[in-house]
């Protein structure tokens, strides 16, 4: 699997209600140790109910500034969410179909 | 001691660097139908790039990195590749406006045909680049470029009517013989040759060939406020000698001899040798400007070693980009394609792209984690807010007023 088949992915429940498309992957350093870094984990999904383009950054809630642009791009992304990539239950050629059990978390990178 | 020749170096050579054929062309073109009543563009358009200049240096100094490579890493791939098109393209096609801008320059010495001068320009930017020292490259042209201030002397020489010149600029208005839509065909292509992207993608890049650190920062925020201000005072001052012997002669800016006409009239032949010698610097100048920033735009997009400061070999592909992109240069012109024309659509191609451009370097100048402390103020954001909606209405503008007014004819 390779990052482009994730992303703009339109995402489902289990009931097949459509929940958006996916924004963006996040991923955290706590692999096998390499030679500069540890690996990265994939630890899951930012899905958009509403543009599959990026956050720009803004999904850190400390960057504010320009204010214009920040409250803009968070403005267009209201309603985003994470979930964790063992709340994925498959993926189908076109779609990717979340668990029964699955949770909505914050899409904020707090400080 | 030093440091104060360190910044007087600095700022001359910003302001001798400002001027390239985009500005020379378009200024004296403007000047011969419109007199002065662009003049406030000119203005406004060096607030501009002091504003996006300065930004783009202060994230060089601090994060050590050029913009370009933070664009790629902080807005992703996507982001940057639009912006990668945009200002590599525009780039391109200002790159070949400066090697025929070098080329007509030393045919008004020479005689020579222009496309005759057109390999040997491309031949001596090439040697240059590959050879020359950064700062070296940067001070010898900047200075020489610095012979441009005849024009400012020359309005002086014409003895003009003052009152109706400050007039013309102070309280513009479309001249009966051009349209609205010319006349705002023609603020958009000023707009652009004031603030061309490379002129962005260079000072950052030049910053980390210079090994730039906060220390300094002042000297660079000098450079840019003092230099490019009157750099444009030039600018302005090419646009009055238009004005005071073009206009009323009816005279149309076909070539560089036009541009250069007033001075020779004002001031004989030793004034026009200046010219000469300040053309060839100012476009010769921004000719190694544009084919570095080709290479620096490609190289920082892709990753790959770039800069003047490793030897070619530590950064062959860098240095192949740049040979491809003059080669192009020398391949479009050898059609017999006119210069002037070539940078009048350049400059209005680099106005659509702006957007683009400038965008992405006011977020990354915004980013905490690259800049730290020294992320932009709120003054700075409010201004180059206020510059972005400017840049997005021309952008937009642009080509419906080209198709409307064919091109400003």
């Amino acid at each position: 699997m390779i990052l482009s088949d994730l992303l703009t992915r339109p995402v489902i429940d289990a009931h097949g209600h459509s929940l958006g498309r996916v924004l963006d992957v996040r991923f955290v350093i706590d692999g096998a140790p390499g030679q500069l870094l540890a690996e990265a984990r994939l630890a899951g999904l930012i899905i958009s109910p509403r543009a599959a383009t990026s956050f720009l950054g803004y999904e850190r809630t400390d960057e504010k500034s320009p204010w214009l642009i920040a409250s803009y791009l968070r403005w267009r992304h209201r309603g985003s969410f994470f979930v964790r990539w063992e709340d994925v239950d498959r993926l189908t050629s076109t779609r990717i179909v979340l668990a029964r059990s699955y949770r909505k978390r914050s899409a904020a990178l707090p400080d | 001691m030093k440091q104060l020749l360190a910044v007087a170096l600095g700022v001359l050579t910003a302001i001798g660097g400002f001027l390239d054929i985009g500005d020379l062309v378009t200024s004296s073109v403007v000047g011969s139908r419109f007199g002065m009543a662009l003049v406030w563009v000119i203005v406004l358009g060096v607030i501009g790039i002091c504003v996006f200049a300065q930004m783009s240096g202060r994230v060089a100094a601090i994060s050590g990195r050029a913009t370009f490579e933070i664009i790629r890493e902080r807005l992703g791939a996507r982001m940057a590749v639009a912006n990668l098109g945009a200002s590599f393209l525009i780039n391109l096609l200002t790159l070949t406006a400066e090697v025929g801008g070098v080329a007509l320059a030393l045919q008004l010495a020479s005689s020579i045909e222009p496309t005759l001068w057109v390999p040997v320009a491309a031949f001596a930017v090439w040697l240059v680049i590959w050879r020359v020292k950064f700062s070296i490259m940067e001070n010898v042209t900047g200075l020489l470029g610095l012979s441009l201030i005849v024009f400012a002397v020359a309005v002086f020489l014409l003895h003009p009517d003052w009152a109706s010149l400050t007039g013309q600029a102070m309280s513009p208005s479309v001249p009966a013989t051009e349209t609205g839509a010319t006349y705002w065909y023609y603020a958009i292509a000023l707009f652009g040759s004031a603030m061309t992207p490379y002129e962005v993608f260079f000072f950052s890049s030049g910053g980390v060939e210079e090994k730039w650190t906060k220390k300094d920062l002042g000297q660079s925020r000098v450079n840019v406020l003092v230099g490019f201000p009157l750099g444009g005072i030039l600018s302005i001052a090419i646009a009055a000698c238009a004005t005071i012997v073009l206009l009323p002669q009816g005279i149309q800016v076909t070539s560089l001899s036009q541009v250069a006409l007033p001075v020779s009239e004002a001031g004989g032949k030793l004034a026009v040798a200046f010219v000469i010698v300040g053309m060839v610097a100012a476009t010769f100048g921004a000719t190694l400007e544009t084919t570095l920033s080709s290479g620096y735009t490609i190289a920082q997009f892709f990753g790959w070693s770039w800069g003047k400061f490793r030897r070619p070999i530590k950064a062959a592909r860098f240095h192949l980009v740049m040979i491809l992109c003059l080669l192009f240069a020398i391949g479009v012109l050898a059609t017999g394609a006119d210069p002037v024309m070539i940078t009048e659509y350049s400059v209005v191609f680099s106005a659509i792209a702006l957007p683009l451009t400038y965008l992405p370097i006011l977020l990354v100048a915004n980013d905490k984690q690259y800049m730290g402390d020294e992320v932009n103020g709120r003054a700075t954001n409010a201004v180059a807010l206020a510059f972005l909606v400017i840049i997005v209405v021309a952008s937009l503008a642009a080509i419906p007023l080209m198709i409307i007014t064919g091109a400003g004819a």
